[in-house]
């Protein structure tokens, strides 16, 4: 019993953290429907941003970690949301009114380049950080217990937070209505006087921030990557999202929740062997039964 | 009219003020401090360096754009026009003999190239044929495939593990594994085809996901991480060994032994099948079933609404797709004499799909091209080191902003209803 | 008689006839990673031939001529390892190959240089298979995976007298090669292990699979895979209150292990099967000092590079050259490396394994288990 809850508790911390990368595709999809591929790339440029920016607030001596975690958030953040900005300036505004294909072989591109100028400034070894938050909550179930670190209820109250905030600013605010208005009519948006470029680079920007949200706190929790580690981890994402219907926000954080529970489950239960195949299985299912996801609105096939 | 063209060179510094800044957020942290256990290396010289190249060429760019020359890029830049070059009915190609020129040339080269430029060339025709296979589903039926490298990976095992298995050699498993290839295009197919774009392309990137797994997790058929040995191509059953019991072609033919032969032998089948491959190709574009993929990509709900059936002309595409994979995997297999999953995964796929898409999406002869380009071009680039896949993925955005409709147009020769036939 | 050895005479000949001062150069490749996510590994590899290759050189090279190196780089994609093999044969005219690194890679290139006559020597890849295979002119100065495994399940057993072992792999050709085979000794010592599973490489979630390792109330988790994952194995093994005993292979032997677990308290206790350490060869003391003058730890499969490359050396030296006849006086005769005597048997295999035991300490550090 309590190795089922503690399977469930791991489904869940790893979930949020695919439902927060897989907000970054579905924000880009959702405005101007691309697989933005560079996306996994962009968590990885800041899982490094994270360990150097806590590299250098230790070496100038500050040991507190809420000065530690607020200075990396703070500089990992405004570093990738600039990675964000720039990528889209460079590699996908030029392609805006080409065919989609273009942008996602630029986009494969772009994936390539980064990890690999990563690889070249930073060597190909692995990195840690080292640990700063330890300890956990337990509570005792039958002989055995169930337990959570401190560090993934930090990560589930940051995603929630970030998910809240997000979700806030897509309904409510100027800046939400314009990305919406975007997202239904780009042409029409622009003609109503919004300058969608500017929409488009903040949803970009916006994407990039959440990466570097997740970026950060995984890397608190694991502690270990290298310029590779945006590969799986954004599949992953990506089948999240598609899980939950691309485009959709809250879908976005239900297909990856769904997705880590999967993955949990299936592994502890079953086997972890095929975890991997039983989450790609699932998907197809899902995606068969609804064509265009768990929230996703149906495509209007119009003529 | 000749209204000079001042340069504002106030914007220009402004300008690459502006990127220089950008470059040092950017290039800052990751290339200026460099992880080290849990401290780091300063290397701000290098940061130095890449603000100033990039402010400088900032500085430049701006100043080129305004004057006449770049307004006129740029003008040119942003009207990027559309789509298919029609040529008039009954247009005839200048360019005939340029065929038998390539058959010649392909003939006569093994014989001439040193081994290592005739396996870059063989790697070269297999992913011409994959690109082929592909540019079938993604060019010309419209349907994005992003696990395409799946039915690579049947034709490539089929060989092996029938070999190992049933004691197949590679020619039985050239057609078996085409056919094999087509069956798990039509069980992948048959559900998924009424997906969109996008979801079609996660669920195909699931599958060819799925099958690398289980050729990685069912090491007691697949050898798992291990790989399998793969056959090599008999010559009427003379083998390409040093030794064998069966007779060796060099023992045959009275030569020394060179392992070049066997390199020379799959060049030419291959160079066979490519060709095969592509005159197939160029009939099935202009029969009923070739108009069809084209029509349904173009508009799906009129192609239905004229009475095509969809899902049957979507599967025909796919099948063939596929088949046209699994006889690049028998190649691939082959050539190297050994598979593992490794030589599966996501990336090769998205490679493909770049063949396809720089090609120019449904161009054959840019899919021929574009295909010795990604191949030929990673060694050729192997005197950049550890730079070449950077160079690489620069290329392939470059190459994208500047042709974003690939090398080569599709050109489609038009029709004009004969006379007498319709009023 | 290989092509590129009758254009290497002839140059020579050439040369020597023109009587100048220009030498020919004899090409060795090195193979490996050089890019890619084993990278790291790739620059041990390079850094030990290329100084091999400048201390044989500065001692006036193999029979007067001198050493040139050249680098090739596989990524560890098997792809990748045909492509640059038939490259080193054939455009370079390599007269051996020190590499490759992963299996993987190394099981294929072997028959291209197989079939041009070249020597391989391999300084790491440890899977059985690429010896097994029965090709002449394959060497390597590492040991095999199921050497590695027999010891490390022969201590589990003796020494640990664990009865519930839970086995670990990365799916990867040197991981689960590492598994099976210390799988195999455990079960013929009469212990059947109580979990066997694999674990996706890249990932750096394992929580599932531990709170499993949990569930089976396993005493010992033997892992056959590389720091990358072990790092974040042991660490989420420990924050989730597990004590049970960690044994490695020798893919975790480097420093980055400690800075990938998040801190030196984790692997503690760690324990890793790998090569008797190299500075307890009296003959490694005076490269593995100058290595460290030079600002370089030698760590990991460095020497092995080294070694690998005198062993390489030594055959073409003694035979006029020629790869061919270089790859059968090998199996024969014993050299002298910076790691000691060595002696290969018909298979290409050293005749000695060295494996030992060793174990991580709080600080970081691995030190031999007495």
């Amino acid at each position: 019993m309590d190795i089922v809850l503690q399977q469930l508790v791991n489904g869940l911390t790893l979930g949020s953290v695919y439902g927060l990368i897989a907000i970054g595709y579905t924000m880009v999809y959702g405005i101007i429907g691309m697989i933005n591929f560079a996306h996994g790339d962009v968590y990885m440029v800041s899982a490094y941003i994270t360990a150097i920016a806590i590299a250098i607030l230790t070496f100038f001596g500050i040991e507190s970690f809420p000065i530690i975690i607020v200075g990396t958030l703070f500089l990992t953040v405004a570093v990738t949301g600039a990675y964000g900005w720039v990528i889209e300036r460079i590699a996908y505004r030029p392609l805006r009114s080409s065919s989609r294909l273009a942008v996602l072989i630029s986009a494969i591109g772009m994936s390539l380049i980064l990890q690999n100028y990563v690889q070249l400034s930073q060597g190909a070894n692995q990195q840690g950080v080292p640990t700063l938050l330890t300890g956990a909550i337990r509570f005792s179930v039958g002989d055995g217990f169930v337990q959570i670190t401190y560090m993934k209820l930090f990560i589930l109250f940051v995603s929630l937070l970030g998910m809240g905030i997000l979700t806030y600013v897509i309904q409510k605010t100027k800046l939400g209505r314009m990305c919406r208005a975007t997202q239904q009519d780009r042409k029409m948006a622009s003609i109503l006087g919004i300058d969608t470029d500017k929409v488009i680079s903040t949803v970009f920007v916006i994407g990039a921030v959440m990466a570097a949200l997740a970026g950060v706190l995984v890397t608190l929790d694991y502690g270990a990557f290298d310029f590779y580690v945006g590969f799986i981890i954004g599949i992953k994402a990506f089948t999240a999202a598609v899980l939950g219907g691309i485009g959709s926000l809250p879908g976005a954080m239900l297909g990856g929740l769904i997705l880590g529970l999967s993955e949990a489950l299936f592994a502890g239960l079953i086997s972890s062997d095929y975890k991997d195949v039983f989450s790609f299985s699932l998907l197809v299912l899902i995606l068969i039964i609804r064509p265009s996801g768990l929230l996703g609105k149906p495509e209007v096939e119009k003529v | 009219m000749s209204q000079a063209v001042g340069i504002n060179f106030k914007k220009s510094s402004i300008d690459a003020f502006i990127a220089g800044l950008m470059a040092l957020v950017l290039f800052g942290p990751i290339v200026g401090v460099v992880l080290d256990g849990y401290g780091f290396n300063a290397e701000f010289g290098r940061v130095a360096w890449i603000v100033a190249i990039v402010a400088v060429g900032r500085f430049v760019m701006s100043s080129f754009m305004q004057t006449e020359k770049g307004i006129a890029l740029a003008f040119r830049y942003a009207n990027n026009d559309d789509g298919v070059t029609v040529l008039p009915p009954g247009h005839k190609s200048k360019m005939v003999w340029i065929i038998p020129l390539v058959v010649v040339i392909g003939l006569v080269l093994p014989f001439v190239a040193s081994k290592y430029v005739l396996t870059v060339i063989i790697l070269g025709l297999i992913y011409v044929l994959l690109g082929l296979g592909l540019n079938i589903v993604v060019g010309l039926a419209g349907l994005l495939d992003l696990g395409f490298v799946g039915f690579y990976a049947i034709g490539a095992y089929g060989l092996a593990l029938g070999y190992e298995n049933l004691g197949l050699g590679f020619w039985s498993m050239l057609p078996i594994a085409a056919i094999m290839a087509a069956v798990a295009g039509a069980i992948l197919g048959f559900p998924v085809l009424r997906m969109h774009g996008d979801y079609l392309a996660i669920v195909t990137l699931g599958f060819g996901e799925i099958i690398r797994l289980i050729l990685t997790n069912w090491a007691s058929f697949t050898h798992g991480p291990n790989g399998v040995s793969a056959p090599l191509p008999t010559f009427f059953g003379l083998e390409f060994k040093r030794r064998s019991s069966e007779g060796t072609f060099h023992e045959f033919f009275n030569l020394p032994y060179d392992s070049a032969y066997k390199y020379m032998f799959i060049y030419l089948v291959l160079f066979a099948v490519v060709w095969a491959v592509l005159f197939i190709k160029h009939r099935l574009v202009k029969m009923p079933i070739g108009r069809a993929w084209e029509a349904l990509r173009e508009d799906e709900i009129a192609c239905r609404s004229l009475g095509l059936n969809h899902v049957l002309v979507k599967l025909s595409a796919f099948m063939i797709g596929a088949s046209t994979g699994g006889l690049a995997g028998v190649f691939f297999a082959t050539y190297q004499g050994f598979v593992n999953p490794s030589s599966f995964t996501f990336f090769e796929s998205a490679l493909i799909l770049a063949i396809v898409v720089l090609g120019g999406m449904g161009s054959t002869l840019g899919v021929v091209i574009a295909a010795f380009c990604l191949t030929v071009l990673p060694e050729m680039l192997r005197e950049f080191a550890e730079y070449r896949v950077l160079m690489f993925g620069i290329l392939m955005v470059v190459m994208m902003i500047w042709k974003p409709r690939g090398i080569v147009r599709v050109t489609r020769t038009g029709f004009s209803p004969k006379k007498g036939v319709a009023k | 008689m290989s092509n590129a050895v009758i254009r290497k005479t002839l140059i020579s000949l050439a040369v020597a006839g023109a009587a100048t001062l220009a030498q020919a150069d004899v090409v060795i490749g090195v193979a490996g990673p050089h890019t890619g996510a084993y990278a790291a590994f790739g620059e041990q590899l390079w850094k030990g031939a290329e100084k091999a290759a400048m201390d044989i050189n500065a001692a006036g090279g193999i029979n007067g001529e001198m050493i040139k190196l050249v680098k090739a780089d596989d990524a560890c994609e098997p792809k990748q390892a045909v492509s640059i093999a038939n490259r080193l044969v054939d455009s370079d005219d390599a007269l051996a190959v020190v590499g490759h690194f992963c299996s993987s890679s190394s099981i294929p290139a072997s028959k291209i240089y197989e079939e041009a006559g070249v020597i391989m020597v391999t300084p790491a890849s440890t899977n059985p298979t690429l010896t097994d295979q029965g090709l002449p002119n394959v060497f390597r100065v590492c040991g095999r995976d199921d050497q590695q495994g027999d010891v490390a399940a022969s201590y589990i057993v003796d020494k640990l007298n664990a009865k519930r072992v839970a086995v670990i792999h990365d799916k990867d050709t040197y991981g689960k090669g590492l598994a099976d085979a210390m799988k195999a000794t455990l079960n013929s010592y009469g212990v059947k292990e109580v979990m066997y599973e694999g674990l996706t490489r890249g990932e750096k979630d394992f929580n599932a699979l531990i709170t499993k390792i949990r569930s089976v109330d396993a005493d010992v988790v033997y892992f056959g895979g590389l720091h990358s994952e072990a790092g974040p194995l042991v660490r989420q093994l420990r924050e989730q209150g597990s004590k049970a005993i960690f044994i490695s292979g020798d893919g975790i032997v480097s420093d980055e292990f400690v800075s990938v677990a998040g801190s030196p308290e984790y692997v503690d206790g760690v324990l890793m099967t790998f090569g008797a350490p190299p500075t307890s060869y009296p003959s490694g003391k005076k490269v593995i000092q100058e290595f460290r003058d030079s600002g370089y730890e030698p760590e990991g499969y460095t020497l092995y590079s080294y070694t690998a490359m005198q062993v390489a050396v030594a055959a073409l030296a003694n035979n006029n050259l020629d790869p061919i006849k270089g790859a059968e006086w090998l199996k024969s005769h014993s050299i002298d490396t910076v790691m000691g005597k060595k002696d290969f048997d018909d298979k290409g295999d050293l005749t000695v394994s060295d494996y030992v035991m060793y174990e991580w300490d709080g600080q970081g550090k691995y030190n031999v288990v007495e």
